[in-house]
């Protein structure tokens, strides 16, 4: 232990770990899952389910691996036919009660206890033809459904918003085999953070209502994202069935939003799926717009910028990458260049349990971002100064006001019929940000890069590629 | 289920007192629920919704935790009962000393019929218990506070005569 | 209320002297029989002198695990840095045993004695006793007891104070009983922490059950030299004992005798044996949670906790439950599995679903229903059950499964061969 580390040996393998390391977290480094249910490394351990027991060299009884700490010279043996039993016990007296949903349960194929007696239950039961307890579904509130039926009593959800959401409204009724997750009346599981219950629950037992029936998790795509509900930087993952995003969950990442996501982002995906949005480049020809290839799109772009000069103002949206911001910025580098952009503010929600995770006020992801590259968030002067300027870049921001005796370009996503930015010389189609790869910087200046869930509609592309051509066509190529 | 409840806050007065000096004998608030819940079953007859709300308030606690802890503890009225709560034991060491019979000859002799039902006139609710931590005095019966020993069916009648 | 017997010639009586002697139970009539003078003694002793006296008695907890008492004091953190607590175990709810009720009824102040002289061994400001919710006689009997004993001023800065219970047997496990004096739901807590480090509010704490602190106040008194002579087998087993004897036998009751007495005498002697025209066929030495013994291991067996050992069960909390020939096995090992099923806290996977799996498969064999592999069922599920869990409640559902199957097999195989009459709705 020289180096203040603790060696062990876990099934064969030798690992060294920080003292106090659980045995559970330091099979990991042995590249050993030990199966359980109720340890979850962002909550308090329990140690209820039972399921984690391993065998340990010298203790007289199973140990459970999620409340040991590891000593020098332990020997642990995950697969120890002692231990397989307990495991395949445990298993079965989970199944006694549970029901066969898994042909109508959500769960199914991202089930931890479908994974568990695949690996390593029996493939029958001996519980008969005893009747199972039931009880019916209860509807905890705005997003979240509990089906008790199929609850395993790991408490995971219970510790959750004991301790990490501090707000306990959730409660374990009863005893026995009797027990089942409760609320109170007066209380529903409104807390802005109570979603985190339904990735946490192992079972389809918690389910989302927004999810309901709506995909199977064997049909589902993942990709790795950041969350554009506000400036947290939340690590997510986009789960996508056939180009269409249907759910968000949290992705971990111990320096951000460690396990969870608030229930504001995580519904903040619809809008990614818009059907209402520009597909193709737009140039206005005899006073009216008219959809074109991105030759000509361009073309009128480089006539307008080099046919110009004095000031240009760009108006930006803090949710546009860091590249495509830097590239408008670029772009515009010829002119007295004034970059502004302004954020829809919100309530601030903390999940009080972890140290700097909230909701943040600032709804959109990368605000920051776009203050390091030099914009400004003193958006009113922008717009009074875009009256008089030669050009104006208009990035990604459909509600923006502007008027302008210059030439007004518009990159966007979606533009309503009666936008100001109609008005626009030039319309490009641009990808959103499940649709492209590019990088947000967090209220914390963190960098984080998201990435492609689905493809663009129409010949919409990322605004960081349509900008970068751009500015490479005008000589302002990015300095390498 | 919703169930008619006269419901009059609990901790007000001389209750509230009471709670006071309870408070006093733990160094923090919530390890005063059980004895709370106590109080409040002699105020209010039986541990309602609104009566755990009231505790969860006055104690600093959430009303789901005190549900939590309400329903883990079985002398704790989730519903109300009637005038005459009878607990009679019947595990093993009564059991073999003919404590089912008592509780048969308990629901018949006052009109209970189920354990657990309260009967018509609402003077009984009788219920079947475990073990009462006195064994050697088979059948031992709880008749709300009052603890009865020996209780045998051909007693039964004089006990419901006494306590009706 | 019921009285207990006049004390047998063959007892021991030491806890039991003024059973039955109400003026006993007032502060006056204590002190008058030399009460709470073993208490004004040890308080002028070191705390470290009085647990070495309690070590040298040899007492072991009375609560059912036997854990010698001197030495689980001496686990209180050495330097007091934090404050201390002591937490008294009245929550008697083992079936069988009913002497912590005798000794709370009848003896309140030598209960509070000895809590005030462990209280100070462990220099514990602050005791609480937990008393079950369905005690109600003796809840107001150690209310008014404590009330006289604090006006008399003599635990001096300790605070004693009662707590009750509210119907659940898990909460006579101690870190259950510690979860519920902080008004939570009594489940059993994991250890690491263990409560000396890390109890009540997270700070050192010891547990004792009603007898073992009953039997302090005579140590200190008598030395421990005298308490460890009153042995009649194995030396680690000293001391007398508050036996609960139940069920099928003539004089029901609490009887005291000395360690390493014979389990025979008691029943026969002591208590009548079973009524007239009845044989003896099965004993629980030791509450529903240690195995059952046969006539024949019962009449061979040595009441301290080497004795039962050997014989193939536990001295465990000392009730004895006896059943006489009329009774019917099969139909009690149901009812016990039943009481297990109820008062599971429903934390660990075993025990909350093992217990009821347990009890519904008994209660189809007596139902005329039982499959030919049940009782394999039952002792695998049994096995799965033992060792395995945070408390051993679910071991203590498996006990009477695995030894009645073991050694009444043959009542089972009655019903499951249809020779008997089915007992219960199918």
């Amino acid at each position: 232990m020289a180096d203040g580390l603790i060696n062990l040996t876990i099934d064969g393998a030798t690992v060294s770990v920080p003292p106090g390391t659980l045995v559970i977290e330091a099979a990991k480094q042995a590249g050993v899952l030990v199966p359980h249910y109720c340890y979850h490394p962002g909550l308090p351990v329990a140690g209820v389910c039972r399921m984690c027991l391993v065998e340990i060299e010298k203790a007289p009884k199973l140990q459970i691996a999620c409340a040991t700490t590891v000593t020098e010279g332990m020997v642990v043996k995950t697969q120890a036919p002692a231990a397989k039993d307990a495991r395949q016990s445990v298993l079965e007296f989970l199944l006694i009660n549970h029901p066969l949903d898994c042909p109508i349960c959500d769960q199914a194929g991202e089930c931890e206890l479908q994974d568990f007696v695949f690996q390593e239950g029996q493939s029958a039961t001996r519980f008969g033809e005893f009747a199972k307890r039931f009880n019916p579904v209860e509807d905890f509130g705005p997003d979240v459904l509990y089906v008790p039926n199929r609850c395993i009593l790991c408490t995971r959800c219970v510790r959750f918003m004991e301790d990490v959401a501090k707000e306990p409204v959730l409660n374990v009724s009863e005893r026995g085999d009797r027990a089942f997750i409760g609320i109170h009346p007066e209380a529903r599981l409104d807390h802005p953070w109570a979603g985190n219950v339904v990735d946490l629950c192992p079972v389809g037992s918690l389910l989302s209502k927004d999810f309901l029936h709506k995909a199977r998790a064997w049909e589902l795509d993942k990709t790795a994202s950041i969350c554009t509900g506000c400036s947290q930087g939340c690590n997510i993952t986009l789960d996508t069935r056939d180009e269409v995003v249907v759910r968000v969950r949290p992705r971990p990442n111990l320096d951000v939003n460690r396990y969870f996501i608030c229930d504001h982002g995580r519904m903040h995906y619809r809008w990614m799926n818009r059907g209402d949005r520009i597909e193709a480049p737009l140039v206005r020809k005899d006073g009216a717009l008219h959809a074109t290839d991105w030759d000509e799109a361009f073309a009128r772009v480089l006539a307008i910028l080099r046919g110009a000069s004095g000031k240009a103002v760009a108006l930006v949206s803090a949710g546009a990458s860091s590249e495509a911001l830097a590239a408008a910025k670029r772009l515009l580098s010829g002119f007295t260049w004034t970059g502004a952009f302004q954020v829809v503010m919100g309530e601030e929600a903390t999940l009080a349990g972890v140290p700097n995770l909230a909701l943040r006020a600032e709804r959109a992801p990368n605000a920051k971002g776009a203050e390091q590259l030099g914009y400004t968030r003193d958006y009113a002067p922008a717009l009074a100064a875009a009256k008089t300027a030669a050009v104006v870049l208009v990035l990604d921001d459909p509600d923006c006001a502007v008027e302008t005796d210059g030439a007004l370009i518009y990159l966007g996503t979606v533009l309503g019929e009666n936008a100001a930015c109609r008005r626009a010389e030039v319309i490009l189609p641009t990808a959103n940000v499940a649709e492209e790869e590019g990088t947000f910087t967090n209220r914390d200046g963190r960098e984080q890069r998201y990435f492609q869930a689905k493809s663009a509609p129409g010949m919409a592309q990322p605004a960081a590629w349509v900008l970068g051509e751009l500015a490479r066509a005008m000589g302002l190529a990015e300095v390498a | 289920m919703t169930v008619q409840e006269d419901y009059q806050p609990v901790f007000i007065g001389k209750v509230l007192e009471e709670l006071q000096t309870v408070l006093g004998r733990y160094p923090n608030k919530q390890a005063a629920l059980l004895p709370a819940l106590w109080i409040a079953q002699r105020e209010h007859g039986w541990i309602s919704d609104r009566i755990m709300a009231e505790v969860a308030e006055v104690l600093g606690v959430t009303p789901a935790y005190v549900k939590g802890v309400v329903t883990f503890y079985t002398m704790y009225h989730q519903h109300p009962v009637g005038k005459n709560f009878v607990q009679v034991c019947t595990t093993s060491p009564c059991n073999i000393c003919g404590a089912e019979a008592v509780l048969k000859a308990l629901l018949a002799q006052t009109g209970a019929g189920d354990a657990g039902a309260t009967s018509p006139d609402g003077k009984w609710t009788i219920v079947e218990v475990e073990c009462l931590g006195a064994c050697g005095f088979a059948t031992p019966i709880l008749v709300n506070d009052d603890f009865v020993e020996n209780v045998t069916p051909d007693k039964v009648a004089d006990l419901v005569r006494k306590y009706r | 209320m019921g009285y207990p017997h006049k004390s047998h010639p063959k007892e021991t009586v030491v806890l039991s002297q003024y059973f039955g002697d109400a003026d006993a139970r007032t502060f006056k009539g204590w002190t008058k029989r030399g009460g709470y003078e073993a208490l004004a003694q040890a308080l002028k002793m070191d705390p470290v002198a009085v647990t070495d006296v309690v070590k040298e008695s040899g007492l072991r907890g009375r609560g059912g695990a036997g854990f010698p008492t001197g030495l689980k004091w001496s686990f209180m953190p050495k330097e007091k840095k934090k404050a201390h607590y002591l937490c008294v175990n009245a929550d008697e709810s083992e079936p069988g045993t009913f002497k912590d009720r005798e000794i709370m009824r009848w003896t309140p102040h030598a209960l509070l004695e000895g809590t005030a002289i462990a209280a100070h061994a462990i220099r514990a400001e602050v005791a609480y006793i937990y008393i079950r919710g369905e005690f109600t006689e003796p809840w107001t009997i150690m209310e008014r007891a404590l009330a006289e004993a604090n006006a008399a001023g003599v635990f001096g800065t300790i605070k004693i104070h009662l707590h009750r219970g509210a119907g659940a047997y898990i909460c006579g496990e101690e870190t259950a009983l510690m979860n519920s004096i902080e008004g939570k739901r009594g489940n059993p807590r994991i250890k690491p922490p263990f409560p000396a480090a890390a109890g009540l509010f997270g700070l050192p704490t010891t547990i004792n059950n009603v007898e073992t602190l009953a039997a302090v106040p005579h140590i200190i008194k008598r030395g421990a030299a005298w308490y460890k002579g009153l042995c009649l087998s194995n030396p680690k087993s000293t001391g007398t004992k508050l036996f609960s004897v139940c069920g099928h036998v003539q004089r029901p009751g609490n009887y005291e005798v000395t360690m390493g007495f014979p389990l025979k005498d008691l029943l026969y002697d002591m208590c009548g044996g079973p009524p007239t025209g009845r044989t003896l066929k099965a004993c629980i030495p030791g509450g529903s949670s240690v195995p059952i013994l046969t006539r024949e291991e019962t009449e061979q067996t040595l009441l301290d906790y080497e004795g039962c050992v050997a014989a193939g069960s536990m001295l465990g909390s000392g009730g004895v439950i006896v059943f006489d020939d009329s009774a019917d096995m099969v139909y009690q090992i149901m009812r016990l599995a039943r009481f297990y099923a109820h008062e599971s806290c429903a934390q660990c996977t075993q025990c909350r679903e093992g217990t009821a799996w347990t009890t519904k498969i008994m209660e189809r064999i007596l139902a005329g229903q039982g499959k030919p592999k049940d009782l394999d069922l039952l002792l695998d599920l049994s096995e799965n059950m033992t060792g395995k869990t945070i408390c051993v409640l679910s071991d203590s559902c498996a006990a009477p499964i695995v030894s009645g199957i073991k050694k009444f097999r043959g009542e089972f195989e009655a019903y499951l061969a249809g020779k008997k009459q089915p007992v219960m709705v199918g």
